[in-house]
């Protein structure tokens, strides 16, 4: 089992080249859970991660894990508990896939050496939780589009973290193959208790897989919670500037945002909605 | 529990092993055979016994004074050379993922050379003025390239087009500095132009080898932080790596071992940038091909002395032939990169 960590952001101001996209934003992931954060294009959900993960150095404001600021931590020793998949890895060119998802072993390997028993173990537990041990020997780019997702999921966790971070880690796959990550992900939290924080698109899917979400609108933080407390359609209206129903996910009991656009609603939809709440 | 996962990764592993401990071998051996070519062959071939006793020091008439002041130290500096631009330009290929980010192709030689034409043809220098003024010209090159590409973040496309830009200009600026030289000043600075092991001496050898032997094991030691960096500026970073710390680290590295090999035998054309891409096509990637990078370095030059002596009717220097090489591969590579259209 993964260990707790309190790990929080206070008063943090965060951006590029001196213009703050972040605007004071407090926040303490939850340990062992599904945190999701969402808002709108712009709204600085992948700064405000790439803040946490320590890619942007904050402007203001403090990042702590346990108490301790992350600047002050060597970078191994917060690689070791915090792990991050950006939005676009680059694949190097004619790597395999066993060897990429060693390279996720790096904080914990010295200099010079090959791996340690402890290094073939830790990649291939990765390797088998992503189903991807089939490919092992094979070249990075036979493989599809959500293979080779995996495999950078899988690089994530052979470094071992207890907190892991994903920018948009379904984007430009398949339905099926968006829901097959997201499931792993949930295995992986479930099995381990690993800590997961990612960036989604995706509403409705952030409203199943999260057990908590912390909802962004133009670089502030305006709610936090269950994903049940956090989408309800005044707040999608707020942060997307969307009208919708939401609805109760006959499968999950999740929230369901249903947009409203100008086209194709029947009369009193609103109304209508009413019903599927109370099925 | 996963024992089957394990020895599928093992075997593979232990394969992609096997080739690159063989392939290395093989270049080693090759490096050796052609080395051994380099003190046998000139003028005149003396027999295997005369070379040898010859370089124990027995004085043997003609043979000691061919092999001891001409042969041995034109293959001393193709050997150190070789191996100093095949494991820089591997070094600068790699971190920058793009085999055109290469000493030869942005500028960096040229800054290097431009320096030293310019102590040669206006200041009269000479010697370790020289090599020392060409190795600071190359450092300042780099961070010159480096802060003009550094912009809002680090950009390797901007670096190599600045890079390209600078070697232009100054490739200018030596052809200036020779037009305007006068004609005793040409021989010396026309080293500085084309790679050539004619005339090497022993005693100026000593920075060169002082230079592979410390520098060359730090840099075999980076290879797992350079194939971090492939990976990208996020990913490296999130391993916990300091990327910035890093490269400075490895460019700093790179550029004094190849200005100080450039001071030895002049920018012998394209071995730094085909060292590197030959080396991966032989042995695969995975891991870290630095060695068989140098060592591909060593037998490009060496081989191509060889046939830049021996070959034709009339004697070439070493960067004819490596130019001649490495041309095509050059247009090669741009056509190839331009259909992908990661130009």
């Amino acid at each position: 089992m993964k260990s707790t960590h309190l790990f929080q952001a206070q008063q943090l101001v965060a951006g590029y080249d001196h213009k703050a996209i972040i605007h004071g934003i407090d926040l303490a992931i939850p340990s062992h859970k599904i945190s999701v954060i969402m808002g709108s294009n712009g709204c600085g959900k992948s700064t405000l991660l790439k803040t946490l993960a320590r890619l942007i150095k904050p402007m203001s404001g403090t990042i702590t894990i346990d108490n301790e600021a992350i600047g002050d931590l060597s970078p191994r020793k917060f690689a070791k508990v915090v792990g991050l998949l950006p939005q676009s890895p680059i694949v190097p060119e004619g790597i395999t896939v066993a060897d990429l998802v060693g390279r996720g072993r790096f904080p914990h390997q010295s200099w010079f050496g090959g791996w340690t028993k402890r290094d073939y173990e830790a990649v291939a537990e990765a390797m088998d939780m992503m189903n991807i041990t089939e490919y092992a020997n094979q070249h990075m780019d036979e493989l599809s589009g959500g293979q080779r997702q995996r495999v950078w999921i899988a690089m994530a966790l052979a470094q071992q973290t207890d907190i892991l971070f994903l920018d948009e880690p379904t984007t430009f796959l398949d339905i099926t193959y968006q829901i097959e990550i997201l499931d792993l992900l949930t295995d992986l939290n479930r099995k381990y208790g690993t800590t997961i924080v990612m960036v989604l698109h995706d509403i409705n899917l952030s409203a199943r897989y999260a057990d908590h979400v912390f909802a962004l609108r133009e670089g502030k933080l305006v709610a936090g919670g269950t994903p049940t407390e956090v989408i309800t359609s005044e707040r999608i209206k707020d942060i997307f500037g969307l009208s919708c129903s939401v609805i109760t996910d006959p499968l999950s009991g999740s929230p369901l945002v249903v947009p409203q656009g100008r086209h194709h609603v029947q009369e009193a939809s609103s109304s209508d909605s009413n019903r599927f709440l109370t099925k | 529990m996963n024992n089957e996962t394990i020895s599928i990764i093992r075997q593979g592993r232990n394969s992609r092993r096997r080739r690159w401990v063989l392939i290395t071998a093989l270049l080693a051996v090759l490096a050796f055979a052609l080395c051994c070519a380099m003190l046998l062959l000139g003028n005149t071939i003396y027999s295997i016994d005369e070379v040898i006793r010859a370089l124990l020091g027995e004085q043997i008439k003609g043979a000691s004074f061919a092999v001891n002041t001409i042969r041995l130290p034109r293959m001393l500096a193709g050997l150190f050379a070789g191996f100093a631009f095949g494991i820089a330009g591997y070094t600068f290929q790699t971190m920058l993922r793009n085999p055109l980010a290469n000493p030869n192709v942005i500028g960096i030689t040229s800054g290097s050379s431009a320096a030293a034409v310019f102590c040669i043809t206006v200041l009269h220098a000479s010697g370790a003025v020289v090599s020392a003024a060409s190795i600071v010209a190359g450092l300042a090159t780099v961070t010159v390239m480096y802060i003009l590409s550094r912009g809002k973040s680090f950009s390797i496309g901007r670096l190599i087009l600045v890079g390209i830009g600078i070697q232009a200009m100054l490739d200018a600026v030596i052809s200036y500095l020779i037009l305007i030289s006068s004609s005793k000043d040409i021989p010396a600075a026309m080293r500085w132009l084309g790679g050539s092991l004619n005339g090497s001496q022993l005693h100026e050898l000593q920075p060169l080898v002082i230079a592979v032997l410390v520098l060359s094991p730090i840099l075999i030691g980076l290879g797992k932080h350079l194939n971090l960096l492939e990976l990208g500026e996020h990913s490296a970073t999130s391993l916990g790596m300091n990327t910035d710390k890093t490269r400075m680290m490895l460019i700093l590295i790179s550029v004094f071992i190849i200005a100080i090999a450039t001071a030895a035998t002049g920018p012998i054309a394209f071995v730094s940038f085909l060292a590197g891409p030959i080396a991966n096509r032989l042995v695969g990637r995975g891991g870290s091909n630095i060695v068989p990078a140098g060592l591909v370095g060593v037998n490009l030059v060496l081989a191509a002395d060889l046939i830049g002596q021996f070959a034709f009717e009339t004697r070439f220097p070493v960067g004819i032939i490596t130019g001649m090489l490495g041309a095509p591969y050059l247009i090669y590579l741009l056509i190839r990169m331009n259909q992908k259209g990661a130009l």
